[in-house]
């Protein structure tokens, strides 16, 4: 208690801290803004790039693809979600163009018949049901003006542009893409009381959660 | 610049704040949630387009018709098949199950064999084929071939048996069933074919013992016309009557139960028959007269005394059964083996009585396909067989034990009555081979163990499950691969027959079922899409009562014991043939099993009579065995009945059914049924004293 009082006395005489003022707080706290806005986000997800370097631009813009020629509904109303290497054979039974990325496809899937190990920026966990029938643009066009394109971005990242697929960050900790939907990014449309009543999207547990 | 105590705090303060407004705690928080729940042990969805398969289970004894719900060619789901004529939309919890059980933790993966000191060792197939060669070369001629089939029905039966015949043996046996007792009764009639039930057009079912809901006959399709009989929210169309000893699923379901002792199915059908020939029923066939004598010593009042049943309950039964414009009899066993010819014989004599034999809505004669295989077994040769006796025999040596036995998809050693003491049959055979898919009691007792593909990983076949009311022929296609270094049996015997020098007249398997389907004129190629063939034709039945038979098979000597013995089958607990499905563990109740304790119902009375409370530690006895249970008092039992389940006491399998409970067929030893000579087990009695 005495050698305290002493240090207070002698800061009152004009001693200054080392370090004195605000300006540890400050760095403190740019130091973990940075680490946590920057370094953090690093540290968390490891990058990883499509096994083939796939350019949506030119099947949609040059070849005038529409997405439900690769990316459709099954008879049983299940999203098929990605082609088969089989139904991109269909096209690409033999290299097509220069770029070397189709030829190494070919190659190396097509000729052996492996299925290309894509990475998905959207698997949800098992415990979630989602069924891509029930989230029809018939379904949210009854009072919305969805694009096809629109609807889809609302939760898919929009490739329909791009001549790389995106950078796949895989969370080092879940497994799960970084893309992967959180519930309440689900209930901007469940949770929405307007929804309810005109498109059955209730908010119910089991409605998901099976 | 030199950093204090204070410009420390100062720093951590700033570093806590700024980490606060960083994700860092939160989604460290929840990814740390997500990540604790990704054991590696939780089941992965497997993302792929769905197909649908049909086939028709050879696990489950009803033959019942099934969709396999692939995801991405694997097999994931077995759900009923609304097309099927067995199934209709529903599935047995066997068949349910098959799916999961082609990854059970006691699915044979590869050969193996039984080293000099015990354990079982993996083999190759050359090695096993080597050894299966060498093992049968030394069984030629004279009896010294014996082969056990757990098929019910299938045409590899007739394969099978042609095998044993051309090795210059005649020791072919099917595993006790329900078919046995009613085709001894049938022939003694003078019945042709096999019997059907029409279930499907009757306005009357009395089921006397038989658990035509829950495993007698095909009991799918019966659970679809009694469904289909009592619409929700209407008057039934048909009256279901049960008379038993066990409130079991059956009693649950059927609009009346009759309480009766085990054993006493006779009594009751002859009561009926002679209140029914009272109230003016009559035969044109030419023993009526005599039987007629017979029935009339079954008065109600000692039908009464004999069976437990209320006279005057017995007597309104046979009023509203003369009354019934389709009335049907069916008598079997409640756990659908063990019974006699006799209450058979009682069945059908109620059924010609009430003029419901080959008619709609009553007992028919299906016409019976001939066999395909020249060198094999007819069905009527096949089901004369009798395994209990034969295993007895040589048990005791008054008959001689075969140089080699082959043992299909059957478990005697577990499901025969006092299946213990077969293992003192085998133990007399020098070379011992199990074709199975899961390692058994039986495998447990064999030299070699040669792992068959389910019925899901091939091709074969379900010839008119026992208890059909028309000829129904189905095949069972593979839905997969076979998942593990696993074969279908038939084409493996036949070559095996080739290197034997055997003849055995069939060039493949596929061939002997495409034979099989044009013998009963049908479609192999709408087979293989998963259409069942079926037929209303019929055969003669010129039948006759037999009363002189009747009267002195109903004459079997059991030692009286103070209890009756009600075993109870369920088909969530397993079969003859497999254990209990992992996937079916929930469905057994509370005070079915516990840990590793079995239960035994008794009712109230019976209980306080004994001085017995639920729970109690009770040991049950007779000159067969004992086993040690406890006590559940159930009210859905007759008085001075124990009702023991089927399915539990397992000595191989895997955890979920090993060591669970005790096996009742060590408390069931075989009678001999007078006249007929069939093994009998119904009607046994035990002994109860607490532990």
């Amino acid at each position: 208690m005495e050698d305290r009082q002493l240090t207070n006395a002698d800061n009152e005489n004009g001693r200054k801290c080392a370090c004195g003022g605000a300006a540890p707080f400050f760095v403190g706290l740019v130091v973990a803004l940075v680490f946590g806005w920057w370094a953090f986000p690093e540290m968390l997800y490891s990058q990883k790039e499509q096994p083939i370097r796939f350019s949506h631009k030119v099947h949609v813009n040059d070849a005038g693809m529409e997405c439900k020629q690769c990316h459709s509904l099954r008879e049983d109303g299940s999203f098929a979600g990605l082609p088969s290497t089989a139904s991109c054979a269909e096209c690409h039974s033999d290299v097509l163009g220069s770029d070397p990325e189709e030829a190494r496809f070919v190659a190396e899937y097509v000729k052996s018949g492996k299925e290309v190990k894509w990475l998905v920026y959207q698997y949800q966990p098992d415990n979630v049901f989602f069924s891509h029938a029930a989230h029809s643009l018939d379904g949210c066009n009854q009072c919305h003006q969805f694009s096809e394109r629109e609807l889809c971005n609302l939760c898919h990242l929009d490739v329909a542009d791009s001549d790389k697929a995106p950078t796949h960050y895989e969370n080092k900790l879940t497994g799960y893409s970084k893309q992967t939907m959180k519930m309440w990014q689900c209930e901007r449309c469940h949770a929405n009381e307007n929804h309810l009543g005109v498109t059955n999207s209730s908010n119910a547990c089991f409605v998901c959660h099976k | 610049m030199a950093l204090d105590r204070r410009g420390f705090l100062k720093f951590i303060g700033g570093a806590t704040a700024g980490i606060l407004a960083t994700p860092v705690v939160w989604k460290g928080l929840d990814d740390v949630s997500i990540w604790s729940q990704n054991w590696s042990w939780i089941p992965r969805n497997i993302k792929g387009a769905n197909s649908y398969v049909p086939t028709v289970s050879k696990l489950c004894p009803t033959g019942v018709g099934v969709r396999v719900r692939l995801v991405d060619g694997r097999p994931v789901r077995v759900i009923g098949n609304p097309e099927h004529p067995l199934s209709k939309g529903g599935v047995s919890s066997i068949a349910a199950a098959e799916v999961q059980m082609l990854y059970s933790p006691a699915r044979m993966k590869r050969p193996l064999k039984r080293s000099p000191d015990g354990a079982y060792v993996m083999i190759s197939w050359e090695e096993a084929e080597a050894m299966l060669l060498d093992g049968l070369k030394a069984a030629k001629g004279g009896d010294a071939l014996a082969c056990i089939s757990g098929d019910d029905n299938g045409t590899i039966n007739e394969l099978l048996s042609a095998f044993v015949q051309q090795s210059g043996s005649k020791s072919f046996f099917l595993m006790p069933g329900e078919a046995q007792p009613a085709a001894k009764a049938w022939d003694l009639m003078g019945g042709e074919g096999q019997i059907g039930y029409d279930i499907e057009k009757s306005d009357f079912v009395l089921a006397i013992g038989a658990n035509v809901l829950e495993a007698w006959g095909t009991a799918i399709r019966n659970r679809h016309a009694f469904g289909a009989s009592h619409p929700h929210g209407a008057e039934p169309t048909a009256q279901f009557v049960y008379a038993g000893p066990v409130l079991n699923n059956t009693a649950t379901g059927a609009d009346d139960w009759l309480p009766i002792r085990p054993g006493t199915e006779s009594a009751f059908a002859l009561g009926l028959a002679h209140l029914l020939i009272k109230a003016g029923a009559s035969s044109s066939a030419p023993d009526f007269d005599a039987f007629r004598s017979l029935a009339a010593s079954f008065s109600p009042e000692k039908v009464a005394a004999q069976t437990g049943v209320d006279a005057k309950a017995l007597t309104a039964l046979a009023q509203a059964l003369a009354k019934a414009k389709h009335p049907l009899v069916i008598v079997g066993s409640e756990f659908s083996q063990g019974e006699g010819a006799a209450p058979v014989m009682a069945g059908i004599a109620l059924n010609m009585l009430l003029g419901s034999v080959n008619r709609d809505g009553g007992l028919r004669a299906l016409p019976v396909a001939r066999k395909v295989v020249p060198a094999g077994m007819d069905r009527k040769a096949m089901l004369q067989q009798d395994l209990t006796l034969w295993a007895s025999a040589i048990a005791s040596g008054k008959a001689k034990a075969p140089k080699a036995m082959l043992v299909y998809e059957a478990n005697p050693v577990y499901a025969l009555p006092q299946g213990s003491a077969f293992k003192d049959t085998l133990a007399k055979v020098p070379f011992k081979v199990a074709f199975t898919s899961f390692l058994d009691e039986t495998a447990m007792q064999c030299d070699l163990v040669i792992p068959v593909s389910m019925g899901l990983e091939r091709l074969d076949d379900v010839c008119t499950p026992y208890g059909c009311g028309e000829v129904v022929y189905s095949l069972a296609t593979p839905v997969t691969a076979p998942l593990f270094d696993t074969k279908p049996a038939g084409d493996a015997l036949i070559a095996l027959g080739g290197k034997l020098g055997l003849d055995l007249g069939v060039a493949s398997f596929e061939d002997m079922l495409k034979a099989k389907a044009a013998a009963h004129g049908a479609d192999f190629d709408k087979l293989a899409e998963g259409t069942a063939f079926t037929s209303r034709a019929t055969v003669g039945a010129n039948l006759s009562f037999r009363p002189d038979v009747l009267s002195k098979a109903l004459d079997v000597k059991a030692p009286a014991l103070p209890l009756a013995l009600a075993p109870v089958m369920k088909l969530n607990m397993g079969t003859s043939k497999t254990a209990i499905p992992p996937f079916n563990t929930k469905t057994i109740r509370r005070w079915e099993v516990q840990g590793k304790e079995g239960y035994v119902m008794l009712n109230g009375a019976t209980a306080r009579k004994l001085g017995l409370a639920q729970h109690d530690r009770v040991v049950l006895s007779n000159p067969t065995g004992k086993v040690t249970v406890r006590v559940n008092i159930f009210e859905g039992v007759m008085n001075d009945t124990v009702a023991m389940p089927l399915g539990f006491g397992h000595t191989a399998f895997d955890e979920f059914s090993k060591g669970k409970g005790e096996n009742v067929m060590h408390l069931l030893a075989p009678s001999t049924e007078p006249v007929t000579g069939l093994a009998v087990w119904t009607g046994a009695g035990v002994n109860i004293a607490k532990a």
